[in-house]
């Protein structure tokens, strides 16, 4: 009964051809002919032919046959369809007692009448997709089946009847344990479990509502509504019948509970129809798509087509790693249940990438794909865009990171040369103001201003060649780099042509490699590096390699990110390459023309 | 002004270590009595704790921002010590961090140029005025205030002499020090102060600290 949690596209996932679908009807068919029949082979006496009653019931029947076929004709609704066949079996179980064989009879006469509506709850449970999606819902549908087999078996080997034999009085042959006061009990008692269940599955619907998304709801409504309704009127009807509330009552309950019996199928009908309508979607796509869609409208276009108002469009960042949205902005796609990614690919490039509601692609699935191929010149040119937006941005903050980085060296250069060249200077003037003004120690006062001389002079230029290396307008990159190297306490090997740049590229060289060599002093714990540039095709490549601890991370360090602003700015790449553990290497490209 | 048998007692904070040095020998040499050195914030407010100095002496940029730490430990020191002497040492020629130093109660404090301090004469006669309760503006400063740019202005009004006599009134001067600096009678000055106050329409006052005060709000506001 209980159906198998097969893998994801089992044999009941896989829609019906032309020839199972008739077979579905026919079978149906036959059955309806069969609950038309069986009455004449018993001992009761067939009730009269009542036109509106039979009028309701073949439609009653047509709208379960067309729910049925409707769901069993395509995916993801072939296992509700399933459960719909089932349902139309199993509502035919009490007619077995027609037969007049008592096994058959006491079977028929405990299970049939409850066990139509037993399954009716596990399709609503399980509505659209046929499947159950959660524990929750397992436990509610397993619940249901143990109780109604459980206390039916218990009830089939407890009932002895001893009414009065007319027409038909058979022995119950499983009647090992009889006993007439449980029966009775549990006669008074079974009236009241079926609305209770009734609310536990529409409280597990209200659930799946809450949780699904809009275009979930759409298929859920219907029944949503349906089932309540149904629930009502039979629930009324059934107290209404046990307080005898006399024949007018009668005259209106009945027609009224034969008409509900219509709510629920039409409801399946119409959930499972609801729930592929998309699909009819892609053709209004493909038309409003040749009427032309702005810039950055393409992701309402799409989230109205696939009817999922949570779509979000991504693309490939220009970079070659992470994702940007339209607006060219940085976009980290979603991990985790509820949200679905759909990568679009073209030619074997990624063309976009549609973040959506899982229940877009069960629904409907291939819709995702249909609707990405109708859709691709506009993504296309939305990609275009997104990804120019996307190196706009990243110009505009390299362009923020340089103003930036020239106000901190600003800042650095002023107090520079208020704490140490100032400083050094006010204290000299007082030493040697001191010195005139005493007659002993004046040599040591002399002495101490001479030293506060000289370190105010060198302070002063290193403080110039930080700012602007002269040797390196003057002799160039080779000879600046050979000072800079002299300088560094880590010993460096140098490689580098002994010919003239550009002076921008120059610069830029220089200030690679002295940020690259701060580094190594400072973090890299090296023993030895290597800086080595050489001219490739129209191309200055500078490497510094270092034999260090490795690690960097060049999106963090901020020297590192000022540099490849730097060298971004001439036109160049900056990469730096630092596992951990084998050293780092910074290699700067840098186009000579 | 100060008991020639007791040293005026300084407590002196800057985080150069060179340059502290140097001003602790000038002091010294200058006949001041430095009881405590420190190099941040908290260091300073523990020595005048514990030293309870008549003076203390601060340089501007101090950690940990190297902006201006040392005008608002001059403000703590204040606001626990009501009238004690401060001279802040500064590298800044602005005219707003001075008039924002003596904006509350001006008797007793100072705003020197760093600068200045290579004179030794000029350093100990500020560090010694301010002792003495008066307000010291580094004349910089004053010069900055009197040559900012006025489209019509009463400084117009005033003669050389006046001029010269509002400059030394900004800077912190009593009529006696102004008589002294440009060897006049204190009764000229006197005439000359009155003049200023008229033609700029301020109120006199003979409070030299709130004269100060007049003087400068006067040229900031113009």
């Amino acid at each position: 009964m209980n159906l198998p949690q097969a893998p994801r596209e089992g044999r009941f996932d896989r829609p019906f051809g032309r020839r199972g679908l008739a077979g579905v009807a026919v079978l149906q068919v036959s059955l309806y002919a069969w609950s038309w029949l069986i009455p004449y082979a018993g001992p009761w006496p067939v009730e009269p032919f009542d036109a509106l009653e039979e009028l309701v019931s073949a439609a009653t029947m047509l709208l379960w046959l067309a729910a049925t076929l409707v769901a069993i004709s395509a995916s993801p609704t072939v296992r509700l369809g399933w459960l719909l066949v089932l349902i139309s079996i199993t509502d035919h179980v009490w007619e077995l007692g027609f037969i007049q064989v008592p096994a058959l009879y006491f079977v028929a006469d405990t299970f049939g009448p409850g066990i139509s509506s037993i399954v009716l709850a596990h399709i609503v449970v399980a509505f659209p997709t046929g499947r159950l999606v959660d524990g929750l819902d397992r436990l509610l549908v397993r619940a249901i089946y143990v109780y109604f087999f459980g206390l039916g078996t218990l009830r089939l080997v407890r009932f002895e009847p001893n009414f009065t034999c007319d027409p038909y009085c058979p022995r119950n042959p499983f009647a090992i344990w009889p006993d007439e006061a449980f029966i009775e009990a549990l006669d008074r008692v079974t009236p009241f479990v079926v609305p209770v269940v009734g609310l536990l599955v529409i409280a597990a619907m209200v659930r799946h509502w809450r949780r699904s998304s809009a275009v979930r709801r759409r298929a859920l409504v219907p029944v949503l509504v349906a089932l309540p309704a149904a629930l009502a009127v039979n629930t009324a009807f059934f107290f209404a019948l046990s307080f005898d509330l006399g024949p007018v009552l009668d005259a209106v309950a009945t027609p009224l509970v034969q008409a509900s019996s219509m709510l629920l199928p039409g409801a399946f009908l119409i959930g499972v129809l609801r729930s592929r309508f998309a699909r009819a979607g892609v053709a209004d796509l493909a038309l409003e798509l040749g009427r032309g869609v702005p810039l950055g409208g393409l992701r309402a276009v799409l989230a109205r087509t696939l009817r999922d108002p949570t779509l979000e469009l991504a693309f490939a960042a220009p970079g070659g790693s992470g994702l940007v949205d339209p607006e060219g902005r940085e976009f980290q796609a979603p991990t985790g249940p509820g949200r679905m990614v759909t990568p679009l690919e073209r030619d074997g490039e990624l063309l976009a990438v549609l973040v959506h509601d899982p229940a877009v692609d069960t629904d409907n699935p291939g819709l995702v794909e249909a609707v990405a191929s109708v859709a691709r010149l506009s993504l296309s040119n939305e990609r275009l865009s997104a990804q120019v937006r996307a190196q706009l941005e990243e110009v505009r903050e390299s362009r923020q990171r340089i103003v930036e980085a020239a106000d901190d060296e600003r800042r650095r250069v002023e107090r520079d040369l208020h704490d140490g060249a100032q400083q050094r200077l006010v204290a000299l003037a007082m030493r040697l103001q001191l010195a005139r003004e005493t007659t002993t120690g004046a040599q040591t006062l002399l002495d101490e201003a001479t030293a506060e001389l000289r370190a105010a002079i060198a302070e002063v230029r290193d403080l110039a060649r930080g700012l602007h290396p002269t040797i390196l307008t003057e002799a160039g990159l080779g000879a600046a780099i050979e000072a800079l190297a002299e300088r560094t306490p880590v010993p460096i090997r140098l490689d580098i042509p002994d010919a003239r740049f550009p002076a921008p590229i120059e610069a830029t060289a220089y200030f690679v490699v002295a940020e690259a060599l701060t580094n190594v002093v400072r973090y890299a714990g090296a023993n030895e590096a290597r800086v080595k540039a050489a001219i490739e095709a129209d191309r200055l490549i500078v490497t510094i390699e270092d034999d260090g601890v490795g690690g960097a991370d060049p999106v963090r360090g901020s020297g590192l990110r000022g540099l490849a602003d730097r060298v971004g700015a001439a036109r160049g790449l900056l990469s730096v390459t630092s596992p951990v553990g084998s050293g780092t290497v910074v290699r700067a490209d840098l186009p000579l023309t | 002004m100060t008991d020639a048998s007791s040293p005026i007692r300084v407590v002196l904070a800057d985080d150069a270590v060179l340059l502290r040095e140097a001003l602790a020998a000038a002091l010294a040499a200058a006949g001041f009595e430095v009881v405590g050195q420190a190099a941040d914030v908290d260091g300073l407010l523990l020595a005048v704790d514990r030293e309870d100095p008549d003076v203390v002496v601060v340089d501007v940029r101090m950690p940990p921002t190297h902006s201006t730490e040392g005008l608002e430990a001059a403000r703590e020191i204040r606001r626990r010590r009501p009238g004690r002497p401060i001279l802040v040492l500064s590298q800044y020629v602005e005219t707003r961090y001075a008039v924002d130093l003596v904006r509350d109660d001006p008797a007793g404090l100072g705003y020197l140029l760093k600068d200045r301090v290579s004179r030794i004469a000029d350093l100990a006669d500020a560090v010694r005025r301010v002792a003495g309760g008066e307000t010291v503006i580094d004349p910089e400063v004053v010069g900055r205030l009197l040559g900012r740019p006025r489209r019509h202005s009463p400084l117009d009004e005033l003669t050389r002499r006046e001029r010269e006599i509002l400059g030394l009134m900004a800077e912190g001067r009593s009529n006696h020090g102004i008589a002294e600096a440009l060897t006049l009678e204190l009764k000229t000055v006197e005439g000359h102060v009155g003049q200023v106050f008229s033609k700029l329409g301020l109120e006199p006052t003979s409070e030299d600290h709130r004269r100060v005060l007049a003087v400068l709000t006067f040229l900031r506001s113009e």
